[in-house]
């Protein structure tokens, strides 16, 4: 169920216009629910759950170069916050938003310098992380008001 | 608010800060070559790593070309001395939004088909 809900938030965004011409910046509106399932349900559940709309995302975007630096991204920002999750506590949860958004960048970075084989499309980096923080601070207080609204 | 939280908002703040300044200093006013002098300004476009080709900005004439390989092509415009991929068979299109390559440091990029335009050392 969830997934389909993150799938249908993916979705509406891509018709959004970039507002940004970097490669790789993205308000990723679909990870409000994760960073909310991430504090509701168990890791493997999650996990299940972004990998299946990782691929779906894809499929739906036709966009199969994109994958690559989705999945990348979206398991180092898993990894990540499903270890914060044991350090920070819900009332925080936008932070543990921000570092996912992080780590998903750097996971990214990560993917781009392997596939062109040069490091100069890490000039990029600052400008993912600064786009990051403010998408991931983003999502993460969606996410919040979401919990908040779950746990009454 | 706990500690770790505290020293974790701190360490995101000045990460954020740092890549604020970064940005800055990639993009921002002094970035772009030195175009004063009439020598040769050299720009390579670069495809798997590897150089496909070298040009020089200041001696080459308006013109569009097409760079096509199995994954796709591009379509590349110079003019008046500056270069940019104008059009692309790539489902993003990031490439083309980038516009003029202008900073020395930021190359233009085109994910979809591993290929990179920059200035050349």
């Amino acid at each position: 169920m969830l997934t389909a809900a993150a799938l249908i938030i993916f979705i509406v965004e891509l018709r959004f216009p970039d507002i940004i011409p970097v490669p790789g910046v993205k308000l990723g509106l679909a990870n409000i629910i994760t960073v909310y399932a991430v504090y509701r349900f168990s890791g493997r559940e999650v996990f299940l759950m972004v990998l299946t709309r990782v691929i779906l995302g894809a499929i739906f975007s036709t966009n199969f170069s994109a994958l690559i630096y989705s999945f990348a991204g979206a398991m180092c920002c898993l990894g990540g916050m499903l270890l914060l999750r044991r350090v920070v506590p819900v009332k925080y949860i936008w932070l543990c938003s921000i570092i996912g958004a992080m780590l998903h960048n750097t996971g990214q970075m990560a993917v781009a310098v392997i596939a062109l084989r040069s490091f100069a499309v890490t000039v990029y980096y600052p400008v993912l992380i600064v786009a990051g923080c403010i998408a991931g601070a983003f999502t993460g207080i969606c996410a919040q008001l979401i919990l908040k609204r779950d746990i009454k | 608010m706990p500690d770790r939280v505290k020293l974790m908002i701190a360490a995101v703040a000045l990460i954020f800060i740092a890549a604020i300044i970064a940005t800055i200093k990639l993009f921002g006013p002094g970035s772009e070559p030195d175009r004063s002098s009439d020598g040769p300004l050299y720009v390579e476009i670069v495809r798997d790593g590897e150089v496909i080709e070298k040009l020089d900005l200041n001696s080459e004439k308006d013109r569009t070309f097409r760079i096509e390989d199995e994954k796709g092509w591009n379509e590349v415009t110079i003019k008046d001395g500056h270069i940019s991929i104008t059009d692309a068979d790539c489902p993003d299109h990031t490439c083309v939004k980038t516009g003029e390559l202008r900073s020395e440091y930021v190359p233009i990029v085109c994910l979809p088909h591993k290929l990179m335009i920059r200035f050349a050392e």
